[in-house]
């Protein structure tokens, strides 16, 4: 489905295209699927939090704020937080069309995620801090916000998986978090990556994280400390393009992982998405390419849609550029199941 | 003078004193003349006749004209009352004689206006009829061709005007206007059938009308409505009709077959919607086909032209679905290592069907059925080809074993020697498995060859042979190692003896440095493997790497202090470390899908093979009697030979350092020729990662600018930049304190 568009698509296997009313009218800077039904959250620079039904194709909802909306998260299905670059956390109740202010940070908030093992809402900002909040208290910002830790830099990606938390900031920061003792870091690691850092997100088995940077790379890092659990760790290329002998580097700027088959989606500048096998060090499948950046990914709870954000993510600053728009496919099992090695390897 | 008034006043007194007067006169004149008497008497007698002969006249006259008034009036009578019968009328006038109003001329004046009047009323009523009856010869002659009229009732009957009469003409006149009206109606509906006749098959209305009557083609003006027409109306209804089914036949067989073809071919929908109306039809009654020029000459024509045109495509889809089978079947016969039937066939094959001489769908067939019985034989043959698989797996570990045996520094323990330990571990156990392996195997394949009373063919060699050229290679090998022993048993006397003469004795592994030694064989083996898949080209990669951003960091001090501290120094990388392990085992997936190939596609790559493995080819005559694997791994003993000597040559005028560091670079090159590309079409086929290091042409960064960063001293993301987001003065101060 292409929401915003009514242009069918005709390319056999590789999912349905529709459309719906009222896409964001500026660049999409996130978008995720319910962990409960196929509701997607799309947040804007357009200043606006949406709310779509996937697979009704129809806009649910949507919530105006001060400034260009960064990131956003479902709470349950009914309610869900969002990140604005006007320094507001905000609490967005889908029913009744109320948000309320969770808290407020010193410089925007650039993103938010919600841990079901706490039930805190964990933002970073790029005033170099994370802050926890309980939405529960949400009577002021004084009774919400559990704490505030600083981090070296600017916070720029984060990711969740049971009580690990991985922020990502400037400078190649990589920061371990246990949720349940947020007093210090657990590890403070650099990127493997030499350049900036992108975006980061945790396997589903909770044994790593995956870390994309603007030089069309992807780290596959590992929890483990020990030099048998380092051993594991590897970074691929990605998102290149050769033209006349010269490589063209594209930023990764999005990484979802499969919540069946553990294998992910990566998304970058090029406008290609594709599918890896981390375990298998394969590539799946690449989507056709979209019309411009791929800005956010996210499959739905169980796998079968893929919501593909293509907007222009102002990697060579104010220009003109193709319109922006969200794809959801469904995803056929071959595109995203890990293929068994086809030869066995006596060294692995 | 009373009685010359009274003479005066009546004439025949005047003409009676006159005769008197000239009797008198005469009187004297005879006196005068003295005319005898007798001839006065015979005189007077003559007068008296005279005057008796013009009396008779008079009363002859006056009686003729009697007569003739007599007649007028019974003739104006008679017609009077002729005129009344005729026109169904009781006479008005009876004579009475008695009755009479006296004379005959005052009889006749009475009569006579009568007759005028009736003359009249009669006149008036035969134009009535004559109109009426005009009317009807008109209607009469429009429905009956002249030919067929009679003119029986041309003139009106005198005799009978009356009313009732009149009548029954107007009746007359009605049926046949009615009938006129109805034969019009007729035509016109007549006309409407041929109208939408002529339309759906696309001729000319008026041309075909006018064929039947010239009247029918003008849109004004009466139209022709005799039998003739209405039956030469009918006949053309009828021909076009039977015209217009047979087309509709024709058009719905087309239809039929573009449909089977549509079928066939997968015919794109945008396609068929051109000749939608036409397969819409197919089942259609001939009244249902109504659309104009449906059924013209030209449409159908168009139509065919369409068919035939796919009808052409089908031939060469047919050719293409030849070919698709045709490959399906030498895929078949490549997957079970059985040699396909000639190419020269196929493509006389093809020609035939080109040339039209043969049909497709027979040599189609042909080959299906060849494909069965291949597949058939495939199934047999599945047993011995897993067995055959697994004996040449088995050769493979077993040529690496042999390799990894004579690397003297094996058991050095390195990152990730435990699992190579372990495969050679496996590959022993599998070795020894061997000959029982082959033994099986060539049972198994001569009680086939009995069965079925063909040889059983690998890629076209008789597998027998393979195995037997196998047996007798491990043979030989065997005695080589023999030999070896025996030299190196040998070897130990002598160096016993030198130990006796010198009192040392020099352990084989102290002569090369333990740690220098271990990760120099661990790069070349990994050249070695790399080479298996093809040749190696090696670019001096220029550095790219900005000096600013040398930040080594307590991970990789540690990790510096331990291995190759140098290394990081001179190469000050950030993800040197990850890269290392990174490219090597980038390398171990580059170098798989390579070797499968070699196994897979013997015939396709002759080109290669000079540096590829080409497992159980026949050996060459000019080859010794090894077999060419062997060949391939003493070359790249060699080669690896080679390599580690021109390492130590370089290295040893220099420092420790640089040595490592180039062995670090030889692990980071990118095989090039290895190197999958991406597709741009999306695929199924799963790719090997990119975890080599960086190419060797310097990457352009999209969109990122590292340049303006690293001058900027601030980096920002995309999305601050957007923002317009800049770190706060006193952010950036403590940030360049810390």
């Amino acid at each position: 489905i292409r929401i915003g568009d009514r242009k069918y698509h005709d390319g056999g296997t590789t999912g349905r295209w529709a459309g719906a009313r009222e896409p964001p009218s500026d660049g999409i800077s996130n978008l995720r699927f319910s962990n409960h039904s196929d509701h997607l959250l799309v947040s804007s620079w357009d200043k606006s939090v949406r709310l779509y039904d996937a697979s009704a194709n129809l806009l649910r909802g949507e919530f105006m704020h001060g400034g260009p909306v960064l990131d956003c998260c479902f709470h349950d299905d009914s309610s869900g937080f969002s990140a604005s670059a006007d320094n507001t956390v905000r609490r967005l109740v889908f029913n009744y069309g109320r948000e309320d202010i969770l808290g407020r940070h010193d410089a925007p908030v650039r993103c938010i995620e919600y841990s079901y093992a706490t039930g805190q809402v964990i933002t970073g900002s790029w005033d170099k801090t994370l802050k926890c909040w309980d939405p529960r208290g949400a009577n002021g910002p004084d009774r919400s916000l559990v704490g505030t830790y600083t981090q070296p830099e600017r916070v720029y990606s984060l990711s969740l998986v049971g009580n690990r938390l991985v922020v990502a900031t400037a400078g190649r920061h990589v920061n371990v978090y246990d949720l349940r003792n947020m007093s210090q870091p657990e590890q403070r690691r650099e990127s493997s990556l030499k350049y900036q850092t992108r975006c980061v997100r945790c396997y589903p088995n909770g044994t790593g994280y995956a870390l994309s940077s603007v030089e069309g790379r992807v780290a596959m890092e590992f929890f483990d400390v020990s030099e048998a659990g380092q051993a594991k760790k590897y970074a691929f290329k990605c998102h290149r393009k050769s033209e006349a002998g010269r490589d063209i580097v594209y930023p990764v700027n999005a990484i979802a992982f499969h919540p069946i088959y553990g294998t992910f989606a990566t998304g970058g500048c090029d406008g290609y998405v594709n599918v890896w096998d981390g375990n298998n060090k394969k590539r799946l499948y690449q989507y056709s390419k979209y019309p411009t950046s791929v800005a956010a990914l996210s499959f739905s709870r169980d796998g079968r849609l893929l919501a593909v954000a293509s907007s222009y993510t102002y990697e060579e600053g104010d220009k003109p550029h193709e319109p922006d728009g969200i794809f959801v496919r469904s995803v056929n099992e071959v595109e995203v199941k890990p293929k068994p090695k086809a030869y066995p390897n006596p060294t692995t | 003078n009373f009685s010359m008034s009274n003479l005066q006043n009546d004439p025949l007194l005047q003409v009676e004193t006159t005769c008197g007067s000239l009797l008198y006169e005469l009187q004297i004149i005879w006196d005068e003349v003295g005319e005898s008497d007798a001839e006065r008497d015979k005189m007077l007698l003559e007068l008296e006749q005279e005057c008796l002969e013009v009396y008779r006249r008079r009363v002859d006259q006056a009686n003729r004209c009697r007569a003739q008034i007599r007649q007028a009036i019974a003739e104006a009578e008679a017609e009077l009352a002729a005129i009344c019968s005729a026109m169904g009328e009781r006479p008005v006038h009876i004579r009475q004689s008695d009755q009479s109003p006296g004379s005959l001329k005052a009889e006749l004046k009475t009569i006579l206006p009568q007759l005028e009047e009736m003359r009249k009323r009669k006149c008036d009523r035969r134009n009535q009829f004559l109109e009426v009856f005009e009317q009807i010869q008109r209607i009469r002659s429009e429905i009956y061709t002249s030919t067929e009229y009679t003119p029986s009732n041309t003139a009106v009957d005198e005799t009978d005007l009356s009313l009732r009469k009149l009548e029954e003409l107007h009746r007359e006149l009605h049926s046949l206007q009615k009938e006129k009206s109805d034969r019009l109606k007729q035509v016109l509906e007549h006309m409407n059938t041929l109208n939408s006749l002529c339309l759906v098959l696309g001729m000319d209305f008026k041309q075909t009308v006018n064929e039947v009557h010239p009247s029918l083609g003008e849109s004004e003006g009466t139209k022709n409505i005799s039998n003739d027409t209405i039956e030469q109306l009918a006949a053309a209804i009828q021909k076009w009709r039977e015209v217009k089914l047979q087309r509709m036949q024709r058009l719905q067989d087309l239809a039929t077959s573009m449909l089977e073809l549509w079928n066939l071919m997968d015919t794109p929908v945008a396609e068929q919607q051109m000749f939608q109306n036409v397969t819409c039809n197919i089942a259609a009654s001939e009244h249902e086909i109504t659309e104009p020029n449906m059924l013209s000459v030209d449409f159908i024509n168009y139509v065919e032209a369409e068919v035939s045109r796919l009808e052409e495509l089908k031939a060469s889809k047919m050719i293409e679905l030849v070919l698709k089978k045709r490959s399906e079947l030498e895929e078949i016969c490549r997957k079970t290592h059985m040699i396909p039937e000639s190419e020269s066939a196929m493509e006389i094959a093809i020609a035939a069907i080109e040339s039209g001489a043969v049909d497709p769908a027979s040599v189609l067939e042909q080959i299906e059925l060849q494909i069965a019985k291949v597949k058939e034989e495939a199934l047999s043959r599945k047993e011995i080809l897993e067995k055959v698989e697994k004996w040449m797996s088995s050769c493979e570990e077993e040529c690496w074993l042999e390799e990894y045996n004579r690397d003297e520094n094996r058991y050095n323990a390195g990152r990730g020697a435990h699992l190579i330990l372990k495969r050679a571990e496996k590959a022993r156990a599998m070795v020894n498995k061997l000959p029982a392996l082959v033994e099986a195997l060539a049972s198994r394949t001569t009680a086939w060859e009995e069965e079925r009373g063909i040889e059983f063919t690998y890629d076209g060699i008789r597998l027998l042979s393979m195995l037997e050229e196998y047996t007798i290679l491990r043979q030989e090998k065997e005695e080589e190692r023999k030999r070896q022993r025996d030299q190196k048993k040998l070897q130990g006397q002598i160096i016993a003896e030198q130990e006796a003469l010198f009192g040392s004795k020099p352990s084989p592994m102290k002569n090369q440095s333990g740690k220098k030694g271990s990760r120099l064989s661990c790069g070349g083996a990994s050249n070695r493997r790399l080479s298996l898949g093809g040749p190696m080209v090696q670019t001096p990669k220029p550095d790219i790497l900005p000096s600013t951003k040398a930040t080594p960091n307590a991970r990789h001090v540690r990790k510096n202090d331990r291995l190759h501290q140098n290394d990081q120094l001179n190469h000050p990388r950030d993800d040197g470390v990850a890269a290392l392990s990174a490219g090597r085992r980038g390398l171990d997936i580059a170098g798989l899908p390579a070797k499968k190939h070699s196994f897979n596609a013997v015939n396709a790559r002759e080109a290669e093979s000079a540096m590829m493995r080409k497992p159980f080819s026949p050996i060459s005559s000019t080859d010794s009697s090894k077999s060419n694997a062997t060949t391939i791994l003493e070359d790249l003993n060699r080669k690896h030979e080679m390599l580690q000597k021109t390492l130590t040559n370089i290295t040893t005028p220099l420092t420790t350092p640089s040595k490592v560091t180039s062995a670090a670079d030889e692990e980071n090159r990118t095989p090039k020729t290895m190197a999958i590309p991406l597709p741009s079409t999306p695929s199924t086929v799963s790719v090997a990662m990119q975890t080599a290091m960086t190419p060797a042409a310097p990457p352009v960064l999209y969109g990122a600018h590292p340049v303006e960063e690293i001058d900027e001293e601030i980096e920002y993301s995309f999305e601050e930049r957007r923002a317009g987001f800049v770190l706060p003065k006193t952010h950036l101060k403590t940030m360049l304190q810390v």
